[in-house]
């Protein structure tokens, strides 16, 4: 493993990349077909931090994102052990859930539960305070609409990770007098934790990319922000880059996190999941050998 | 098949006279268990009295395991009746005791509280080290303290020789060790029985003796024990009693001295001329 220990180049290495990035696109702009011209005065200043209104719209995707993964989390924790309970209501419930949020759109849930519910007076998504933060009623049900699909998602992974754990466990919790609900808290969710964390983190990746759905809530989020510029500059091609450097730079900074965050739940194991934390393994990965090959291949 | 039951006969011989209420620790009733269409318990009645080893011997497929799953209710029976220090395992009778009903989750749990229980496999729990599998269920089932629990632990280690291994997870601890720890962690509830499943079967040769040798210690502090196991020396020093069991039967019980000079039935004689 000592060759993949370079943690130092990884900021450098990042830096490199968007350099590249910057130059093709620069190139391209003398050498486009239509004569475009990359207007990078406005590519710079729409991408920078500092520009009035960047940081709060990535930080309205990063709070959505967690909140809503949150929400996933929990409901998916109920909506796995329904799915297994031996009490038919339960399960019952469960899979109607779960059928009705993975089988339709993302985009309907949120215009139906926002507009649909609304206009029904079903909910009126009224705004609130809290902490001295005024929260809209758009970002409110963003976060739970988008925390309830989560849940039917994470259910199946919450599940799996259930199913992965050795039953002797349940057994021998139960034998010391655990009731269900302490054999799942203490032992068992603890356990399938190892097997949930790495799908659950693909997942906050995912999310973090479809809260840029909240535009259709006119929630002004990453996307929204950039695509709102565009619409005033008609610069597609810098508006959007930007936006999606930013994105970038989001699940880039959860990738590292999350390989932290799997490391930290190995404990107690004797598989190592130090491999695929390093910048190497992340940009070039690594070929798949087969088993009980020595690794250096060739013939 | 029905057996006779010379139980009573032989308790004589280990002295005192049965005062069953306050003696008789585990008392099952013509138990019968099916998995589908198997039956592998038929009508199977034992009793063990305070302070009495008993292990249990037979062929795989016998049944021997199933039964002490079913005292502490890990298996449902679906015939006769299972008392633990008198109280009715697992289930609540209804319609004038003629009908058996699955009890409450929560009763059946504080039931198995008194019921110690020793697994083939282990079943250490990974993420916690040896003295959190100690104390985890004093102080998340009975309400200990953390710091009482701790004192409690580290004695149990101690008494399991495992006192340097406080703080080491299972998977670093060899099939011995991480025995000895199981049977630490059962101990820590304090119960009135110990259950141990063929609790030597899974370990290499070399680390059965250890994981014997404080079973036997066990044994001569009066613990209540039901042992699976082909262990015939184990049974011969410690065991007041050897139960053999063939097809969800219980064949043939004696002392082990019975076992080993002259066992009555083909059966019996067949399965000990393989294992001795």
């Amino acid at each position: 493993m000592g060759a993949f220990r370079s943690r130092g180049i990884r900021p450098a290495l990042l830096a490199g990349c968007f350099l590249l990035v910057l130059v093709v696109v620069g190139c391209s702009g003398k050498t486009g077909r239509a004569g475009f011209n990359f207007d990078w005065s406005v590519f710079f200043r729409d991408v920078s931090p500092l520009s009035r209104g960047v940081l709060g719209a990535v930080y309205v995707t990063v709070v959505v994102s967690v909140l809503s993964q949150a929400i996933g989390v929990a409901l998916g924790i109920f909506a796995a052990l329904g799915k297994m309970s031996r009490v038919l209501p339960f399960r019952a419930i469960a899979n109607v859930y779960i059928w009705i949020f993975r089988g339709t759109p993302v985009v309907v849930q949120l215009m139906f539960g926002f507009y649909g519910l609304s206009a029904a007076h079903l909910w009126g998504w009224d705004a609130f305070t809290i902490f001295g933060f005024k929260i809209a009623g758009e970002i409110q049900a963003g976060i739970i609409i988008l925390g309830i699909n989560e849940g039917a998602y994470m259910a199946e992974i919450i599940r799996a990770g259930i199913l992965a754990v050795d039953p002797g466990q349940t057994e021998a919790a139960k034998s010391l007098g655990m009731t269900y609900g302490q054999t799942m808290r203490r032992i068992v969710l603890p356990q399938a934790a190892r097997v949930i964390i790495p799908p659950l983190g693909n997942e906050f990746n995912n999310m973090l990319k479809t809260t840029s759905l909240l535009f259709v809530l006119s929630v002004i989020e990453t996307y929204n922000f950039y695509n709102i510029a565009q619409g005033q500059n008609f610069q597609p091609f810098e508006e959007f880059l930007g936006c999606a450097l930013w994105y970038l730079l989001m699940t880039t900074i959860w990738g590292i996190v999350q390989a932290r965050i799997e490391r930290r739940f190995a404990r107690g194991t004797t598989v190592s999941s130090q491999q695929g934390s390093g910048w190497r393994m992340r940009f070039f990965g690594r070929p798949y050998i087969g088993a009980g090959s020595d690794g250096l291949g060739g013939h | 098949m029905k057996t006779p039951n010379i139980s009573s006969d032989l308790l004589g011989a280990i002295g005192g006279v049965p005062r069953p209420d306050v003696d008789v620790v585990v008392d099952a009733r013509d138990v019968n268990k099916w998995f589908g269409r198997l039956h592998v318990l038929k009508d199977v009645s034992i009793q063990v009295k305070r302070q009495e080893t008993v292990v249990v011997i037979g062929p795989s497929g016998s049944g021997k395991t199933t039964l002490i799953r079913c005292i502490n209710h890990l298996e449902k029976i679906q015939g006769g009746r299972i008392f633990v220090n008198g109280h009715l395992i697992g289930y609540r009778e209804a319609g004038g005791g003629t009908k058996l009903v699955e009890d409450k989750e929560k009763n059946i749990a504080r039931q198995r509280q008194e019921i110690g229980m020793v697994f083939q496999r282990f079943n250490l729990f990974p993420h916690m080290t040896a003295l959190e599998n100690i104390i985890e269920a004093p102080i998340h089932v009975r309400g200990m303290a953390h710091d009482e629990a701790v004192v409690m632990g580290r004695a149990l280690l101690e008494r399991v020789g495992l006192a340097a291994k406080e703080n080491v997870y299972p998977n670093q601890l060899s099939g011995g060790q991480q025995q000895r720890i199981a049977i630490a962690r059962a101990l820590a509830m304090k119960p009135a029985l110990m259950l141990f499943d063929e609790p030597t079967s899974a370990l290499d040769p070399e680390m059965i003796g250890e994981v014997l040798e404080v079973m036997k210690e066990l044994a001569r502090e009066g613990m209540t024990m039901i042992v699976v196991s082909h262990e015939m020396g184990f049974a011969r020093e410690v065991a007041n009693r050897v139960v053999m069991m063939d097809d969800g039967v219980i064949v043939e019980e004696g002392d082990p001295e019975h076992f080993f000079t002259n066992p009555t039935h083909d059966r019996t004689k067949l399965f000990l001329s393989k294992i001795l």
